[in-house]
């Protein structure tokens, strides 16, 4: 049994070590501007509208749960848990895709603008990986248990997404630069930062 | 102008706004749909011609918006209990009847039409959908249905 466990464990890294190195190949410095701009995009709406903690705070908020419960019917209730589930899915799913979209980038077009190490570009495909199935576990208890269950496990994916998108900022803000001035030279900042 | 002598006219002109008459207005509900009712739905620019006389039409008009985003975070960032405070203060201060009041914003939704343009989609979703509680709690209070017994319905809360 063990030995089968591990068989699946070792056939699952060669694969994502496969698809990864797939990526290297299928990737072309055509298009890289656009790709850098959409990576930035989808950076600034993680920091602007999906990360901030104020605002996910209140999504997830325990004092509105308990005022509802306190100062209106069962029928209002079950619309209000039915509303923050619909909110709390609509945030984690944004939340994915846009990690999705920083992802993307990381994979593909980065290494043409910074020279990132393979240990570190596969330690931030780990890091990315790693997220994604946070977000997807998140997705699915919240789906089957609803927003209020799990206040932890929110916390922890925020961290996480703030962390990842740290180190792309970085990265991002150091290719802005690097692309204006020679494409390609140092990057030893961003392998610093993971 | 350059930037900075433009942007210190806006930080200016939108200091100006909320000393003279924001200042006046208490609730964040309200100041929003002030600020709202200040803009052409056509173009999305702002007008008021007192600040527009003072500081000129674009910087008036960044202004206005500046104020406007900063009533939508604070109205967003209210906990659903202020918020249904909020919304029956103002619904007094209506010439119309609470009925009639419910049933216009429940039908047509004006609120819609009052956040601020660039707004995150996330913060408006969560805007909207707390006017469509506080609407529905105002509802019950208006018809007189008695809220489950304190506590008799509170699920069991997790541990913070």
């Amino acid at each position: 049994m063990i030995q089968l466990v591990f068989s699946i464990f070792l056939g699952a890294g060669l694969i994502a070590l496969l698809y990864l190195f797939w990526m290297r190949e299928r990737a072309r410095p055509e298009g890289g501007a656009e790709a850098l701009l959409n990576a930035q995009n989808a950076l600034n709406k993680l920091k602007g509208g999906l990360l901030p903690t104020a605002l996910i705070a209140r999504v997830f908020a325990q004092d509105d749960l308990r005022f509802v419960a306190t100062h209106s019917t069962l029928e209002v209730q079950k619309a209000f848990r039915k509303e923050r589930k619909r909110l709390a899915l609509f945030w984690i799913g944004q939340v994915r895709s846009q990690i999705v979209s920083l992802r993307k980038f990381h994979l593909g077009k980065s290494r043409f603008y910074a020279r990132l190490s393979f240990a570190t570009e596969l330690r931030l495909a780990a890091a990315f990986s790693l997220l994604l199935g946070e977000c997807r576990i998140l997705q699915a208890m919240i789906y089957l248990r609803g927003p209020y269950a799990f206040p932890g496990f929110v916390g922890r994916t925020i961290t996480g997404a703030a962390r990842v998108c740290g180190v792309s900022e970085r990265s991002i803000a150091y290719m802005s630069l690097s692309s204006s001035k020679i494409p390609g030279s140092g990057g030893t900042e961003n392998q610093a930062a993971l | 102008m350059n930037f900075f002598a433009r942007n210190l006219r806006v930080h200016e002109a939108a200091e100006d706004l909320r000393r003279r008459t924001l200042a006046q207005i208490g609730r964040p509900l309200d100041r929003l749909i002030y600020l709202a009712s200040m803009r052409d739905y056509n173009t999305g620019l702002y007008y008021h011609d007192g600040l527009a006389s003072k500081f000129g039409d674009d910087v008036a008009c960044e202004a206005i918006a500046e104020c406007h985003r900063e009533a939508f975070h604070e109205l967003v960032s209210l906990p659903l209990e202020v918020l249904v405070g909020q919304m029956e203060s103002y619904m007094k201060t209506m010439q119309t009847a609470p009925s009639d009041f419910l049933a216009m914003w429940k039908g047509i939704e004006p609120y819609r039409v009052a956040v601020p343009v660039g707004a995150d989609q996330l913060a408006i979703e969560f805007l909207f959908s707390n006017f469509r509680i506080a609407l529905s709690i105002l509802g019950e209070r208006l018809h007189g249905r008695r809220p489950m017994e304190p506590g008799a319905s509170l699920p069991q809360l997790p541990v913070q």
